[in-house]
Order: C-alpha cells, then structure tokens, then sequence
C-alpha cells in the first residue's frame, strides 16, 4: 500500500482543475492506496463552503461525500487560511499546521500537485 | 434451469461519471456474497468499457453486458 | 524500474516536451514506462510522438471521461480508461511523476 497526496492549490472558480483534483483522489482509492488531500494557497478557497453554482461552476458534493467514504483524509493549510482570512471548511476537511502538511507530504510515496 | 432462479441484485447508475461508477459498482460488490449477481445500469458510455475490464481485474466476473437501448447498458457480474 | 507519469496539461505546455524526452531516455535505459493523460493532458493523444512512444513500449492510458468531454477521439495503442487504470498505475510503479 503506497501513501499518495494530492495537493489542490488553484483558485476554485476560474478553472475546473480543482474538481478534477478530487475526482482523481476518488479514484486513487481505488487500488488500495491511502489518499490524502492538502488544501494549499487559494486551494483552500475549495475546501469552504462555498456555492459555485451561483456562477454556473460544478460543485464538489460529490467528491466531498465520496472523499470520506473511501477513507480519505483532507487537510487545509493553516497559514493558507489565515492570509486569505479563510475561516470556514466543509465538514472532513480539517485545519492543519505546517509541520502537519509537513509530515504528510514527508510520509507520502506519491505527491501530486494538481 | 438452476442459473434461472438466481436473484441477482440491482444498481441503477444512470447519470453517474467514472470513478463513481466503479466506485458505486465496487461498495455494492462488498455487499454481496461471493458468488451472488449484480445487475448494473449504466448511462456512461466509457463506464460499460472500463468497468467491466476493472471489475475483472479484481477478480470478478463478467456474466453479460447488455444495450437496452440509446446511451443505456445493463452489465451482470458474479461476485468472486 | 517502473515510471509512471502523470500529465494534465495541454500539449502547446512545455510538460508535453519534456514528458516525451523523458519517456524516451527511460525506455533507451530499459526501464518500464506508464503514461496516464487526463484533464487537459488528452489532447496530447493525437501527437505523433505519443503513437512513437506506444510503439517504443511506453503504455498510455487516456481519462476518457475527459477525454469525451474534450471530444477527443479514440486513438489506436491507447487505453481510453478510467481512474482505475490511474490508480493502478500509481499503485504499480516504483517512481511517479506528475506534471501539470
């Protein structure tokens, strides 16, 4: 079994990769691995919740429901929060120190950043 | 005569995209007793190619796959 | 050694250059290449150098749901696959490299 995280960092509205970012960690579950998701820089803007279809952009229940269920973590990056003066996140996704994004991403045999 | 009588279990994933639709294929499949049947419906096109050769590869098998009409797929699967 | 590559952006990105250089240099060394194409990474399929890539042993798979949403077609010696094949992938070899 293989730790493997993904790290989402772009704005959540001007561009569908965030989405995509978690499809792809859905589906990273599926051969037994551990996944793990980082919320980093105005990644972090995804994990609030937010209601992007006001402008017409797919919104991420799904993934959001989908992400626990396959026993994937979700961690959002303190500092990242902070400068943004991001206060809320959707349930499962925890805030989490450096050192903590840290260890995960020390502790991971696959980092991708999407 | 005997594989006439076997109840098989229904998933309607009409309107569901990959990965869910392995995803959704797969919880349902830990369900099941080795050996029970499954009948998937799918809507995606992709989903009737892929999930099949997935669900294979974990060991399942692939008793049919069946068009039911435009864009709709029955798939039956026998639990390993 | 097994390489699996990760490509997510479009082919006028230099990643598509550099995915192929180094797709090439791994098989000359003898080593096992995987190629997974999705987001904007399907458009790559239809560039020659991927179909020289195939036929020097490299294996691609395509998202094709991002693919059919891009309406990106079929091509010969590609697997338009899944997540799945993703993870496999991921879960197969023994680096992983991820350009986007």
């Amino acid at each position: 079994m293989k730790n493997i995280t993904v790290i989402v960092r772009n704005l959540p509205l001007n561009t569908r990769r965030n989405a995509e970012a978690l499809r792809m960690s859905v589906g990273l579950t599926l051969c037994g691995d551990k996944v793990t998701v980082i919320f980093m820089d105005d990644g972090v803007y995804s994990a609030t919740p937010a209601k992007p279809e006001l402008v017409g952009a797919p919104t991420l229940k799904k993934e959001f429901e989908a992400l626990p269920m396959m026993k994937c973590a979700m961690i959002a990056d303190k500092p990242s929060m902070e400068k943004r003066g991001v206060k809320s996140l959707v349930s499962n996704v925890k805030a989490a120190g450096r050192d903590e994004i840290v260890r995960t991403i020390e502790g991971s045999d696959i980092v991708i950043p999407f | 005569m005997q594989d006439m009588v076997i109840m098989a279990t229904e998933l309607d994933l009409r309107g569901e995209v990959c990965p869910y639709t392995f995803v959704k294929t797969k919880l349902k499949l830990e369900e099941l007793e080795s050996g029970e049947e499954l009948i998937v419906t799918f809507n995606h096109a992709p989903a009737v190619e892929n999930v099949p050769r997935s669900l294979k590869n974990e060991g399942h098998k692939i008793l049919g796959i069946e068009e039911k009409g435009d864009h709709l797929w029955k798939v039956r699967i026998r639990k390993a | 050694m097994k390489l699996g590559i990760l490509l997510t952006s479009s082919p006028e990105n230099e990643n598509t250059h550099t995915v192929i250089s180094l797709s090439r240099a791994a098989r000359e060394e003898g080593h096992e290449v995987s190629i997974f194409l999705m987001y904007d990474g399907v458009y790559n399929v239809h560039k020659k150098e991927f179909a020289e890539l195939t036929e020097r042993g490299v294996s691609i798979a395509v998202c094709a749901l991002n693919a059919e949403q891009r309406n990106v077609k079929k091509v010969d010696g590609i697997l338009f696959g899944s997540q799945y094949d993703h993870a496999c992938i991921a879960g197969d070899v023994d680096r992983f490299i991820s350009f986007g």
